[in-house]
């Protein structure tokens, strides 16, 4: 996976978008690797939605260039990208199988194929009894599997999805997650926007943050986070902690008797050796490497931007 | 993968999705159906316009018209034994709407007179004059002796045939007045038909807006192919409906011809015909006998359901785009659908003028040609320069609904939230 992760799939130049006074999108520039989870992330009315809209050729930019695979957004690089929007559509009064067959037909996928991979996801999602019913007669959770599952059958190169968590429960979601990933292990490359910050840290490998219409932070998830400078381990246990001593790898910066906070200085810090060291001289409680979480990263960026702009 | 296959794809869907519904197996069948019907109301209606729903208490001093009177009309006119003063008295009272007195000497000086609350109508009047004028001429003739045969050759009436010079020279029947009412049963058919599949696109085109759809159809091809691809789904199933009907009419027509039209007069008057030609599909005006519906009706109404349809359609789908709801649609294709709905309303004087100067500008104005013209093309004898005329300005003005509606589509398609003012309609035109 990490091997491919240099090649850009979508390239961003300084791309503006402007509705009448409204500045939606202001001079983004970003790269999505090929083969990686992409968090595309910000505040309601940032500009996601028409950046998004952009990529998929349905609005054109003002100014700037957008590349797939390298070349500009059109007509034909249409075909090779899936849009799963965050605002859920399908005709309520049509089959389940005909209107997949017909979104897949829509990116240039024949009728028999369409068929023959709308079923096989269908019984993925366990859904396959639903084939001849109509929208109306399914939960909201229901037709938000087959909207997830119309996005797949042209199997795109690249899926563009919008929130796909919101609406399912708890079962259904990891069962969407196990598939968003095995589409990665399959080289896809997905751009994840959403609002849910442990997503984007449990999933994506870079991200975008975008304020009023800008790029506000960019780059590898794991990097922004180690960037905030607040990796901190809290460790609760029992026993004799006398060996524990400021050195290279970390400071001591706060102290009780079952109690100690360290700040992680070495960046290549092993936390997992450091836990095996300690496991065999302590009765660990509790061992925390405190990262800021991209909740707090997400509001402190976003709180910052504001300052600088206003 | 190409634009062709895309706009190919959203037709097939539009028109498969639309015919596999209930709805059009009802419509199709039910379809005619109700047509006959509204029509058959709008027949009777204008056909007893010149009749009253008063009645007419009849004191007959004679003593021997009223039985006649009655004969001639049993719903105008009863006996009454009341003296006059009693009549007036119910006449003052608002109880029976007036009342006829007839003379004993009506024979000789031929007066009578009637008394009501008023008004009454010049066709209850001339009703009246008409019934007792003939009585009074029978009853006279009958008086000096006249032989039965001699009133009963008096007593027919003149019917009159009506005929036109072709072209070529030769004389025809001409079936002016079946072809007038035909005229006016084609012109109702494409003022529903026009509609009726406009609001199909409009309500589709909101639907997909309204559900957000959209969204994911816009992501997989152009809004031009989403709009055309729509409106043309739409009108060949309205195609496939007509094309179904004409079928099922001309089968009708053939097997059945003579029981479904008219009313038993005309079928007797066919039967003789038929017999005095030695067969044949006879066609006479008198009554609504059959007409030769001929070829050029059939493709001119295809073909102006078509320019008319996609006119009509195209922007439907424009104005359907630029709203939320059904309502808000309504009220901004006002100005389009005002034209058609002031055409439908004139058709009656189309048909009985058909040849005036405001019959040929509404039937080369676009929006109003598609119906006025179909009226005027059975009525009448349509000068080719016309129909030419209305074909190009009608062309031209769907080539002009597509320009505008795109681009109202291209925008509106996205927007959500307040609803659109014509002047932001403009703009959204105006703009690149």
């Amino acid at each position: 996976m990490q091997n491919q992760s240099n090649v850009p799939v979508i390239v961003v130049e300084n791309v503006k978008k402007q509705f009448g006074d409204y500045l939606a999108n202001n001079d983004i520039s970003l790269k999505v690797n090929s083969g990686t989870i992409f968090g595309l992330l910000g505040p309601n009315g940032a500009g996601k939605t028409t950046l998004i809209r952009m990529i998929n050729n349905i609005y054109i930019p003002d100014g700037g260039t957008i590349t797939i695979f390298g070349k500009p957004v059109s007509d034909d690089t249409q075909n090779q990208v899936a849009y799963l929007p965050e605002e859920r559509g399908l005709y309520k009064k049509q089959k389940v199988l005909d209107q997949l067959i017909y979104f897949a037909q829509l990116k240039g996928v024949e009728k028999s194929v369409a068929k023959k991979r709308a079923e096989q996801w269908l019984i993925r999602f366990d859904a396959a009894s639903w084939a001849g019913k109509k929208i109306q007669d399914l939960s909201k959770g229901m037709a938000q599997k087959v909207q997830f599952i119309s996005t797949l059958l042209h199997d795109p190169k690249l899926l563009i999805l919008d929130e796909p968590f919101s609406g399912f429960d708890p079962i259904n979601a990891e069962l969407l997650k196990e598939v968003i990933l095995e589409l990665k292990s399959q080289g896809k490359t997905i751009i994840l926007s959403t609002h849910v910050m442990h997503q984007v840290e449990q999933m994506c490998d870079d991200m975008c943050l975008i304020n009023k219409g800008k790029a506000i932070l960019q780059g590898n998830v794991r990097e922004i986070k180690k960037s905030f400078g607040r990796n901190t381990i809290l460790l609760e246990f029992e026993g004799d902690a006398s060996f524990i001593v400021d050195n290279q790898q970390f400071k001591i910066v706060n102290q009780t008797a079952h109690r100690l906070e360290l700040k992680i200085i070495d960046s290549n810090f092993d936390s997992k050796l450091f836990l095996n060291e300690l496991n065999q001289k302590l009765t660990v409680f509790k061992f925390e490497l405190v990262e800021p979480s991209f909740h707090e990263i997400f509001i402190q960026s976003v709180k910052g931007n504001e300052v600088e702009v206003g | 993968m190409g634009k062709y296959n895309k706009i190919n794809t959203i037709i097939s869907h539009e028109y498969i999705s639309k015919v596999k519904t209930k709805g059009f197996l009802i419509g199709t069948v039910l379809g005619p159906l109700g047509l006959v019907a509204l029509l058959g109301i709008i027949v009777y209606i204008s056909m007893s316009f010149g009749e009253t729903s008063k009645k007419l208490a009849v004191v007959d001093n004679e003593g021997s018209i009223y039985t006649q009177l009655i004969k001639k009309d049993s719903t105008l006119y009863y006996k009454s034994e009341k003296s006059v003063d009693a009549l007036k008295k119910e006449l003052q009272e608002e109880k029976i709407d007036g009342y006829v007195i007839i003379p004993e000497d009506i024979l000789d000086k031929g007066k009578a007179s009637v008394f009501t609350g008023g008004g009454g109508g010049l066709g209850l009047i001339s009703s009246l004059e008409d019934n007792l004028t003939s009585i009074v001429r029978v009853k006279r003739l009958e008086r000096i002796g006249t032989d039965s045969s001699v009133i009963d050759l008096i007593r027919q009436q003149v019917t009159i045939e009506t005929n036109k010079i072709t072209e070529t020279g030769e004389t025809e029947k001409d079936d002016t007045k079946a072809m007038a009412y035909l005229g006016y049963g084609l012109g109702f058919a494409m003022y529903f038909l026009v509609f009726i599949y406009g609001s199909f696109v409009s309500r589709g085109v909101i639907e997909e807006k309204s559900n957000r759809i959209i969204e994911v159809l816009a992501s997989s091809a152009k809004p031009f192919e989403i709009m055309m691809g729509k409106v043309i789904g739409i009108g060949l199933v309205g195609l496939t409906q007509i094309i179904f009907w004409l079928l099922l009419g001309f089968a009708l027509l053939t097997l059945l011809g003579p029981l479904i039209f008219g009313n038993p007069e005309s079928i007797k008057t066919m039967t003789e015909m038929a017999e005095a030609q030695g067969g044949g599909m006879a066609s006479q005006s008198q009554g609504l006998s059959i007409p030769g519906v001929d070829l050029t009706l059939i493709l001119g109404f295809l073909f102006y359901f078509i320019l008319g349809y996609f006119t009509y359609a195209t922007f439907f789908a424009g104005v359907g785009a630029a709203v939320d709801n059904e309502q808000d649609a309504a009220q901004l294709q006002l100005p389009i659908t005002l034209p058609i709905i002031l055409a439908i309303m004139i058709t009656p004087q189309i048909m009985n003028n058909p040849d005036s100067t405001l019959a040929i500008v509404m039937s080369i104005i676009p929006l109003t040609s598609p119906l006025i013209m179909i009226v005027r093309i059975a009525a009448t004898n349509v000068p080719i320069i016309e129909i030419v005329a209305s074909i190009v300005a009608l062309v031209g003005f769907f080539f002009f609904a597509v320009w505008v509606s795109a681009k109202i589509y291209r925008i509106g398609i996205l927007m959500t939230g307040k609803k659109p003012k014509f002047s932001d309609l403009l703009k959204w035109i105006k703009s690149a």
